[in-house]
């Protein structure tokens, strides 16, 4: 091993590997298992690191190498890149796609819809030379061009609306989170800007809202709400918040050094706790006032009004109920640990900065066992065992409860509310390294600061003025959004081009460090990142360079003749893209696309969360599942489903929705028989086929050949082949058949939402069916 | 070895290189790992001969031991000190606060650790040749003594309920991880052609956690467990829409067929999108294949009274331990039973008649799932698993404060409990490990959850340290960091 690991080079080892690979794979894993470990890592230190580590690619200054000049395929530097590439290797690209499926293409991409029938006939119609670039710069400006790419965002920031754990509580604000996301992609706001904002902003906006908002990319993690050890409970949360930090920005699985140094990258055990220390003293605040000053004056002013002439009601409601309570405060003190006990207890002002910590975090505490009793009108529970009163108590409650409905005019409406992190104050409790990531383990005591490999000082730290935050996120924010720091461009470019290509030029889009992919196309990578920095972080930049690009604009076939089988054979994962890969739509795609063909999308943008009905037979969601009443709430796009951490959405969940728990950066894509169940048999698809066939109607008539025509463009924005139609016909006359017969013996059958006269009900019904079959098909789910 | 790689190779058309491929095996995957990495990671298409994809049945790493596996999961914490590990020394002390000797936790659920002592109010006997100690709680599992073997020195890290559960389920209290029965089914496919390969039994309330408790986590979805409902069709959206017949279900999909041939008639192949047409089919075969499967009105009435079902206390389980038998026949890999779904074993205050009521509820129903499973020869290649997420305390809670002296409760109690495993061939008829003199701490031959889930494993064929995954960085496996197997067990 040592010998293999003296020989340790970045090249060297694809050309060990490319040697060994008829190896069986039991030797070949012990032989790469040697070379990923490389040598032994010693102990941390600023010279710790083997050159092999300091060699390593991605911690390396990004390099701009200008493109290579290709021909005239190459329409940007982009192109060059990839030519290159595929040359180097025998192959070519694949011809450019028909006009019809680059639209749809476009419009899947972008704003995670397909074009309408119009669209694709005003696209493939306009022979301008720009046609192309200003479909691409309208899809851009699209409100719904956030709600696409603010959902690949909320994967990585494990967006959900709940606590998880036992009671799963909804978080009532949550969803300001989701749409700062989406109009911060739609404004185009400049991606380290965004860093800051979702590491910082309450240090460094604080009088920003969305500023303050943004930081509950932090605030997303699940809670244990019963946790009596509130110390474990602090441990877990800056375990989240250390990984995601370290995944999100870094693309470097940090949650590895939790309990020891990283097996395989330079990220030592220290770094871990060097990284987590500048979260040292954040909690959660779901309830920060987000209106103007004088309006908060006035809201908080009648506030104390109402509150002072209902005061001696809420007492002697109190007083009637408190014996009626199962626990006194006391008591339910009395089941947390000791130290948690003597923080409460010590005086606000003598606590120390941990102590002073437990009691931000109980003070959070409104459920039904929080020792710290809330105002009355605040307390969830306080008219639970309101029941048990009888006699004179009872008639005198409901007195008190009376006399508080005739004085309910002088209490103003709440306000809106944000949610986020903040810092309890200036003081963080320390930071050490924890054996076992243990909190009962404490070793060394470290401070704040960034990948030793990179800058191995401690962070330079300025508390912002006002003594409310101690600053340790203003200065990681800053490091992460600092130019010279190679990873945060390289690792969000390749994000982009990930969901582009459905691969990234590192295949890992989570993982940059050994373990991870090396990218494919290297130069690539760094000319995209520098350019993303030069533009000014503009994710829209991106965008264009990727798409306006040749690269993009293949078909997804490759052209006949031997090409293909050539191609199939030097790169059968398509890495070098010879042709436009093609991946199955994620189920937020899916879903919304089959509304819109159906003519049912409500496009709303924003706003609360919607809660569609679930399936017959699911259980009802601890926390709660609130089904909207009205039908147009149930088809708003699924960005806008709610997110219950324990229990997602069924028709997403079945389409690899990630789970909420952790971070995402690379959705599983299965293919499943409950997939197939669901799109077959679900109420919520024989809406849409209805939907669809209602819309077919409309447009097309009773005549069946002109109903094959319409669906077709609807539903695959392409004409129906000879062939095509001629199955439909067959399958009309095949399927009504079946449809009379059933009918003949009283049953019943979905029929379109809208049925011309002198269309029978089975003739209705088999076009129904059609259209299901349409959107269930593999050219509809796959997206061309 | 390279054969299965080859077998797994598409002829195009997905992102995964020769070269990923072998930096996947240095990270400790076996070849078994490797090729479920390839077809279920969405790295490569999911397609095989048999069309079950990244289900379709795989060898394990050695000779399996069981076939199946039935956990009966008592949700919300027996109490072991009242059903087989007795505790005389409980009488001597009650009243009394724990001695410090017995290390007692710097927290517990409800603060209880500050409480006295309460001994047990049980009745205890040895039954069978092995004479094992069960209470009167259990008279119809105490007939099959011989065939139980009682781990008695189990712990676990969760202190409350749903991080307790889940761990029993995935090995760690956080969310986010594969359930062990997700495990089973990525390590060795699913062991039937038209049903899930992991089931999910409850009654009515929901499992603390929810399906986190039988999630795949990082792996990919078609691993997950499948809940079956107990009224109407088992499977989500399993029947097809009012006015949907049979033979209209089958036009309908002839058409998607047709269409799905046509779109890749224009394509280069891809198996990815032959998977899709498969799965359709699958779904098809389900949907007559799953209400068969849970239809008990095919069982003799003698069976039905065997597992309880003529009772109303033990009909709810005794159903689910009677189709966990039904799926078990029909080759489903991993079958999870709970009882007192919603932590109906919770017993905070009146231990005593929270016990009786679930003790009843469940006493039968396993003595007529162990009788049933043996009388046809099931018994041997499948494995029973008996337990809660956690045991209770020998000191009383703080919930019963203000009751009664017999109303006493008992808390949680990670620290040191019981769970008993029978059939696989095991040894009945024995103890395994012991906790301290009060029931509280595990003592000798300490066995974790991961411990528990390491032989499980093994007796499934499959070596824990093996069955990995890469993800984030990592080669994750069931057992985490740690899992030694419990020889004693396997012996």
């Amino acid at each position: 091993m040592a010998a293999i690991g003296g020989a340790f080079q970045p090249g060297t080892r694809l050309l060990m590997i490319q040697a060994i690979r008829h190896r069986p794979v039991r030797w070949i894993a012990a032989f790469v298992l040697g070379l990923a470990l490389g040598p032994p890592l010693p102990a941390a230190g600023a010279d710790a690191y083997t050159r092999a580590q300091r060699d390593y690619w991605a911690f390396q200054p990004v390099q701009r190498s200008e493109a290579p000049p290709g021909g005239e395929w190459v329409r940007n530097p982009v192109d060059g890149f990839v030519l290159e590439a595929l040359q180097a290797e025998g192959l070519g690209p694949a011809p450019e796609a028909d006009r019809a499926a680059l639209v749809r293409r476009a419009f899947l991409a972008l704003v995670g819809l397909p074009p309408s029938p119009e669209e694709v006939r005003e696209f493939v119609g306009d022979s301008s030379p720009d046609a192309y670039e200003r479909l691409v710069e309208r899809l851009l400006a699209s409100p719904h061009y956030g709600e696409r790419w603010g959902r690949h965002w909320l994967d990585l920031a494990r967006f959900a609306e709940s606590s998880g754990f036992e009671r799963d509580v909804t978080r009532g604000n949550a969803w300001r989170y989701r749409d700062y996301v989406i109009a911060a992609l739609n404004a185009d706001t400049p991606y380290d800007r965004f860093v800051r904002e979702q590491v910082a902003g309450d240090e460094l906006w604080p009088d920003s809202f969305e500023a303050r908002i943004a930081t509950a990319f932090n605030r997303n993690y699940a809670e244990e709400g019963n946790q009596k050890d509130l110390l474990l409970a602090r441990q877990e949360t800056l375990h989240d918040i250390t990984a995601v930090v370290g995944s999100t920005f870094l693309g470097l699985t940090y949650d590895c050094a939790r309990c020891h140094d990283h097996k395989f990258d330079p990220i030592t055990q220290k770094d871990y706790y060097r990284l987590q220390a500048f979260f040292a003293n954040v909690n959660h605040d779901d309830r920060f006032p987000i209106v103007p000053a004088a309006e908060l004056g006035e809201y908080r002013r009648k506030l104390a009004v109402w509150e002072e002439r209902t005061a001696h009601i809420w007492e002697e409601m109190s007083d009637l109920l408190m014996p009626l309570r199962n626990y006194t405060p006391s008591e339910l003190l009395a089941r947390y640990p000791d130290f948690v006990i003597e923080a409460i207890k010590m005086p606000a002002g003598r606590r120390s900065p941990m102590q002073q910590w437990m009691a931000s975090l109980l003070a959070t505490k409104t459920c039904g066992t929080c020792p710290l009793r809330p105002k009355p009108h605040l307390d969830p529970v306080f008219r639970n065992v309101a029941g048990k009163l009888k006699g004179e108590d009872k008639a005198r409650f409901e007195a008190l409860d009376a006399e508080l409905q005739k004085l309910a005019h002088l209490k103003p409406a709440d306000i809106p509310r944000g949610t986020g992190i903040t810092d309890v104050d200036a003081d963080p409790p320390p930071t050490h390294v924890l054996s076992n990531g243990q909190y009962t383990g404490p070793l060394e005591e470290v401070e704040p600061g960034f990948l030793s490999i990179l800058d191995p000082g401690p962070a330079l730290v300025v508390p912002p003025d006002g003594g409310r935050s101690t600053g340790r996120r203003s200065a990681l924010a800053g490091w992460l959004a600092d130019p010279s720091n190679p990873l945060p461009a390289r690792v969000m470019v390749n994000r982009i081009w990930h969901h582009h290509f459905g691969r990234g030029i590192v295949a890992t889009p989570g993982d940059f460090g050994m373990m991870g992919e090396r990218p494919s196309h290297p130069q690539l990578l760094d000319w995209l990142a520098d350019e993303f920095v030069r533009s000014g972080w503009s994710i829209k930049r991106v965008h264009r360079l990727l798409m306006l690009s040749s690269t993009y604009r293949q078909a997804t076939a490759p052209a006949p003749g031997s090409a293909p089988e050539r191609a199939r054979r030097a790169d059968p994962f398509n890495k070098l893209l010879w042709r436009f890969p093609m991946r199955r739509l994620e189920g937020e795609v899916l879903r919304d696309s089959a509304l819109r063909v159906a003519g049912l999308l409500n496009a709303r943008v924003g706003g609360p969360s919607v809660f569609p009905p679930l399936p017959e037979g699911t259980p009802k969601p601890v926390g709660g599942w609130k089904t909207e009443t009205r039908d147009s709430d149930h088809r708003r796009r699924s960005v806008y489903v709610f997110v219950r951490r324990n229990a997602p959405y069924p028709m997403l969940d079945v389409f690899d929705f990630p789970d909420s728990h952790e971070s995402c950066a690379m959705r599983n894509r299965t293919t499943t028989a409950s997939q197939a169940l669901s799109l077959l048999n679900g109420a919520e698809p024989t809406e849409w086929a209805r939907g669809l066939a209602a819309r077919v109607h409309r447009e097309a008539g009773i005549d069946p050949r002109e109903q094959v025509e319409a669906a077709y463009r609807l539903a695959y924005s392409r004409r129906p082949s000879p062939a095509e139609k001629e199955t439909a016909m067959a399958f009309f006359d095949r399927h009504a058949g079946i449809i009379a017969a059933a009918l003949d013996q009283g049953g019943e059958s979905p029929v379109p939402a809208s049925v011309p006269q002198r269309v029978s009900e089975a003739n209705a019904a088999a076009l129904v069916d059609f259209c299901l079959m349409l959107l269930n098909s593999n050219e509809f789910a796959y997206g061309s | 070895m390279t054969k299965r790689i080859r077998r797994h190779t598409p002829a195009t058309g997905a992102p995964l290189s020769r070269r990923e491929l072998l930096a996947r095996s240095g990270s400790g995957l076996g070849s078994l790992a490797l090729a479920h990495l390839l077809t279920g990671s969405g790295l490569l298409p999911s397609a095989s001969a048999t069309g079950r994809g990244s289900l379709a049945a795989r060898e394990p790493h050695h000779a399996p031991r069981a076939r199946s596996v039935i956990w009966l999961f008592m949700e919300g914490g027996p109490s072991h000190i009242d059903l087989f590990d007795p505790k005389p020394e409980l009488e001597r002390l009650a009243g009394q606060l724990t001695p410090p000797s017995f290390k007692l936790p710097v927290t517990s659920a409800t603060g209880s650790h500050r409480m006295p002592i309460v001994p047990s109010l049980r009745k205890w006997r040895q039954h069978g040749e092995g004479g094992l100690w069960v209470s009167d709680w259990y008279p119809h599992v105490a007939q099959h003594a011989d065939d139980l073997a009682v781990v008695r020195s189990c712990w676990a890290d969760g202190l409350n309920h749903v991080g307790a559960t889940r761990q029993m389920n995935t090995g760690s209290i956080l969310a986010g991880r594969p359930s062990l029965g997700a495990w089973a089914t990525y390590g060795l496919g699913a062991g039937n052609e038209e049903l899930p390969a992991f089931v999910v039994l409850t009654d009515d309330k929901v499992v603390r956690g929810g399906p986190t408790n039988w999630g795949a986590g990082f792996l990919p979805a078609s691993y997950q467990g499948t809940h079956f409902r107990s009224d109407g069709p088992p499977v989500l959206d399993l029947r097809p829409p009012s006015g949907v017949t049979d033979s209209r279900q089958r036009s309908r999909l002839d058409l998607l067929q047709v269409l799905n041939r046509h779109h890749a008639g224009r394509l280069p192949a891809d198996s990815e999108l032959d998977a899709r047409i498969e799965a359709y089919e699958l779904a098809y075969r389900m949907q007559s294949a799953a209400p068969a499967a849970v239809d008990v009105d095919k069982e003799t009435e003698a069976t039905k009274r065997l597992y309880g079902l003529d009772e109303k206390e033990t009909a709810r389980f005794g159903t689910n331990c009677l189709l966990a038998r039904r799926l078990v026949e029909r080759g489903v890999r991993f079958i999870e039973v709970y009882c007192g779904s919603g932590s109906g074993w919770d017993g905070h205050a009146k231990l005593e008649a929270n016990h009786t009521k679930w003790c009843k509820a469940s006493d039968k129903p396993i003595s007529g799932l162990l009788t049933d499973l043996k009388s046809r020869g099931l018994l041997d290649e499948t494995l029973v698993v008996w337990g809660g997420e956690f045991g209770r305390t020998p000191f009383s809670d703080t919930n019963s404060r203000k009751a009664a002296p017999e109303d006493y409760g008992r808390d949680h109690n990670p620290w040191g409990f019981t769970m008993w495993l029978a059939g696989a061939g095991i040894q009945g008829g024995r103890t395994i490990g012991s906790t301290d003199e009060i029931g509280f701490r595990a003592r000798e031959n300490p066995c974790h959850v991961h411990d528990v889930h390491a032989t499980i494993l093994h007796l499934l064929g499959l070596n824990h340290l093996d069955l990995t995954y890469l993800h984030n960085g990592r080669s994750e496996r069931a057992t985490i960091n740690g899992g030694k197997l419990i020889d004693e067990l396997l012996a």
